[in-house]
């Protein structure tokens, strides 16, 4: 399995050694291989696509990109992904105990300790030790968890507290009683066999008042959704309010609104974070699902799926709805400081939908508040996704929260962009909403 | 080919910033836009690219009005600059040539070309917020130039630039201007930049003061001579005569201002009844006086 990481590493390490050939390749001029040639035809094709939205797109998609910013944050995103996926699959790997063995034991004791491993979800490994000193020593060095000593003793490195439940403290209790219970029948005149089958009764068949509970499998991929929509949401609608500040405190703005319009302007600029923010929730998604695949985690299986392309349409739909209002917001600053304090109140939705929601999802039934926050537009790209990792959802129900987002995009980017375009060429100070109010000849 | 500027009026709440400005800036000239500072200059500029709402006037290029397509082939330099900070000095101008309609196959050999041009090319792969100021504005010229504008607006294209600066700017602007295009551009330093202008629009509080060539401002009106007399340091011989008036004496130089039917002749006789004349010529006024004159 940590194959997969290191594979992982290797090609993020050949991408970017990659990348800086050929950007070397290009500040000396060097003759261009054909490949380079041709995937500058498709720049040059893609550079005339759009107008001059696609250009202000690009330029954006590129500068972010570039920046050192994202790389390292993408990186570590990435990470830590692959570390949340794999993490889990590795130490289930590990899940094998050692278990001594000093002297002789017969094999229907040897059965029992063996049958004591799939009960706990473990497997068992005997390891004959020569002696008990030598049993010591396998103890120390870790390379046995227990010694079973004839039919005597058990022998363990640390004492137990009767609260352990680790899978050790587990298998020696069950060890110590079934051996002994074992020993004793035999003692007692029972044939090896029947003390083999009395000491390992069958279980008893457990019925369920109720099913058991809702896949935690979706869950889990639910919780991974909603941070994912989370970080990108608050990263990229920041970038966006950092972009437009950036462009109004440099005054750059009126350069470009010297040949644009500023309508353009905005589009291309949500268009082409939009557009980061999508890629690089592809990549995480691809990622945490291909290496899910590799090691064999549980994230992709069942409903998970479904939970998934649920997740990554509420990221575009939460993006598409809070991208306005982010840029709307940037316009109001004049300086780069105030970024901070327009950011907060911006973030208060996105963290009250986000907080309520990933309380929510440990519960068994959906409560009252994330049904309603799943409708409404602000919350509703974390409590939706909710209400499908818990099964609580119906389609139809699910296509009436994404009409509602529909109609609230459309009237958050009008009102947004009728901020922006009162907002962006006003300078000298903070601008406050009440100033735009159309009843006001500015 | 002109731009025209007719009765631009813009308040901003009691302060009135335009009121009822007109004049025409023809082509193929550099043309000053001369005011002190508040009195206007730059939101008549930013008028002219709708950065600002009008309450009343029109800008008109070629007699019609002006569409955002006339825009896109108009260079504009504004008053507090404006580049992206972060951004790479070529890409920068590669972009906004791209935004001004050059094709993506042109647009970095343009930039490089206007780099090269204004003494930047050696910073092209630096980022614009590790330029100096004087670079930083020869980077920003750039910009309003890279696209082969038909009409420049540059807001104080010449301040905060060294005497070399000035001079290269100045050198393009006439270079444009001789290229046919139309360069407007504006100064509050009235007399620094009349060598440069050959036509001036001065204004003050949003009105227009005066407009026309530099020649006819500065020779119109009354005429001016100034006259030197050998061991005359005070002018005393002028003061007698009729329809002359002193304006000021400086280092035995009599600057003398002539009523209209004054003969210029009968001064030199004057001067020369006073001892050997040293120098005698006729003066033209210094643009700031025009000013000064037409406000009073």
């Amino acid at each position: 399995m940590k194959y997969v990481v290191i594979g992982v590493v290797v090609v993020i390490v050949a991408l970017r050694v990659w990348q800086r050939m050929r950007r070397r390749a290009g500040a000396t001029g060097s003759p261009q291989t054909p490949v380079l040639a041709r995937t500058r035809h498709l720049g040059a094709a893609l550079d005339r696509f759009g107008g001059d939205i696609g250009l202000v797109a690009r330029r954006e998609v590129r500068e972010r990109v570039k920046g050192r910013t994202f790389r390292i944050g993408t990186l570590v995103i990435l990470l830590v992904v692959a570390a949340a996926v794999t993490i889990p699959v590795l130490r289930k790997g590990h899940n094998v105990q050692h278990v001594g063995i000093v002297g002789t034991l017969s094999a229907p004791l040897r059965a029992t300790v063996l049958a004591a491993g799939p009960a706990l979800g473990t497997k068992v490994i005997l390891v004959p030790e020569p002696s008990v000193t030598a049993a010591r020593r396998a103890l120390v060095a870790g390379r046995v968890e227990l010694v079973v000593v004839g039919t005597q003793r058990i022998l363990v490195d640390q004492g137990l507290q009767p609260s352990d439940t680790s899978a050790t403290a587990l298998l020696v209790r069950i060890i110590s009683s079934s051996v002994s219970l074992q020993s004793g029948l035999v003692k007692a005149g029972i044939s090896p066999l029947q003390a083999l089958r009395l000491a390992n009764p069958p279980p008893l068949p457990v019925q369920s008042l109720h099913p058991a509970p809702h896949n935690q499998t979706a869950r889990t991929t639910a919780i991974y959704g909603l941070i994912l929509t989370y970080v990108l949401l608050t990263q990229f609608g920041t970038w966006l309010l950092m972009g437009v500040v950036e462009e109004k405190s440099s005054r750059v703005i009126e350069v470009l609104l010297s040949t644009l319009r500023a309508g353009q302007l905005l589009a291309g600029k949500v268009i082409g974070i939009g557009a980061v923010a999508l890629l690089q929730a592809a990549l995480i998604v691809g990622v945490a699902l291909g290496l899910g695949a590799a090691v064999g985690s549980t994230l992709i299986h069942g409903t998970a799926a479904v939970e998934v392309a649920s997740s990554l349409l509420w990221v575009v739909l939460g993006y598409a709805f809070y991208c306005w209002v982010y840029a709307a917001g940037g316009s109001l600053a004049d300086r780069q400081e105030q970024v901070q304090s327009l950011a907060f109140p911006l973030q208060l939705p996105i963290l009250f939908g986000y907080i309520v929601s990933i309380t929510a999802i440990g519960s068994s039934e959906p409560s009252t508040l994330i049904k309603v926050l799943a409708y409404l537009p602000p919350t509703a790209p974390f409590a939706m996704p909710v209400m499908v990792g818990l099964g609580a959802v119906t389609w139809w129900e699910f296509a009436v929260s994404v009409g509602l987002m529909l109609v609230a995009i459309v009237g958050v980017a009008r009102l947004a962009s009728a901020v922006y375009l009162r907002a962006i060429l006003r300078t000298g100070g903070r601008v406050h909403l009440r100033q735009l109010l159309p009843s006001r000849t500015s | 080919m002109t731009l025209e500027l007719d009765g631009l009026t813009r308040r901003f709440g009691d302060i009135v910033a335009l009121d009822r400005l007109s004049f025409t800036v023809p082509t193929g000239q550099v043309f000053g836009f001369l005011g002190p500072n508040g009195s206007g200059k730059t939101t008549a500029m930013r008028a002219v690219f709708e950065l600002v709402t009008l309450d009343a006037g029109a800008v008109r290029w070629k007699g019609v009005p002006l569409t955002s397509n006339d825009r896109r082939r108009f260079g504009y330099m504004p008053e507090e600059r404006g580049l992206y900070p972060g951004m790479v000095v070529v890409e920068q101008i590669e972009y906004l040539a791209r935004l001004h309609g050059v094709p993506h196959g042109d647009a970095r050999a343009a930039a490089l070309h206007w780099l090269e041009k204004l003494g930047v090319v050696d910073r092209a792969s630096s980022k614009v917020e590790a330029l100096s100021l004087g670079n930083q504005q020869r980077v920003q010229l750039a910009a309003a130039l890279v696209h082969e504008p038909e009409l420049l607006v540059l807001d104080e294209p010449l301040s905060g630039l060294d005497p070399v600066g000035v001079d290269a700017v100045s050198a393009v602007l006439v270079e444009q201007a001789g290229s046919g295009r139309g360069v407007l551009f504006s100064s509050h330093q009235i007399d620094l930049v009349e060598d440069l202008c050959e036509s001036v629009a001065i204004i003050d509080q949003g009105r227009l003061v005066a407009t026309g060539t530099v020649e006819e401002l500065t020779t119109r009106g009354r005429r001016r001579l100034v006259v030197k007399v050998e061991g005359d340091w005070t002018g005393a011989w002028a003061t007698v005569l009729p329809g002359v008036t002193i304006s000021r004496v400086e280092g035995g130089a009599v600057r003398l201002v002539l009523d209209e039917d004054t003969d210029p002749q009968a001064v030199l006789a004057a001067a020369m009844k006073a001892g050997p004349v040293e120098q005698f010529g006729f003066e033209r006024q210094r643009l700031s006086e025009v000013f000064r004159e037409s406000l009073a």
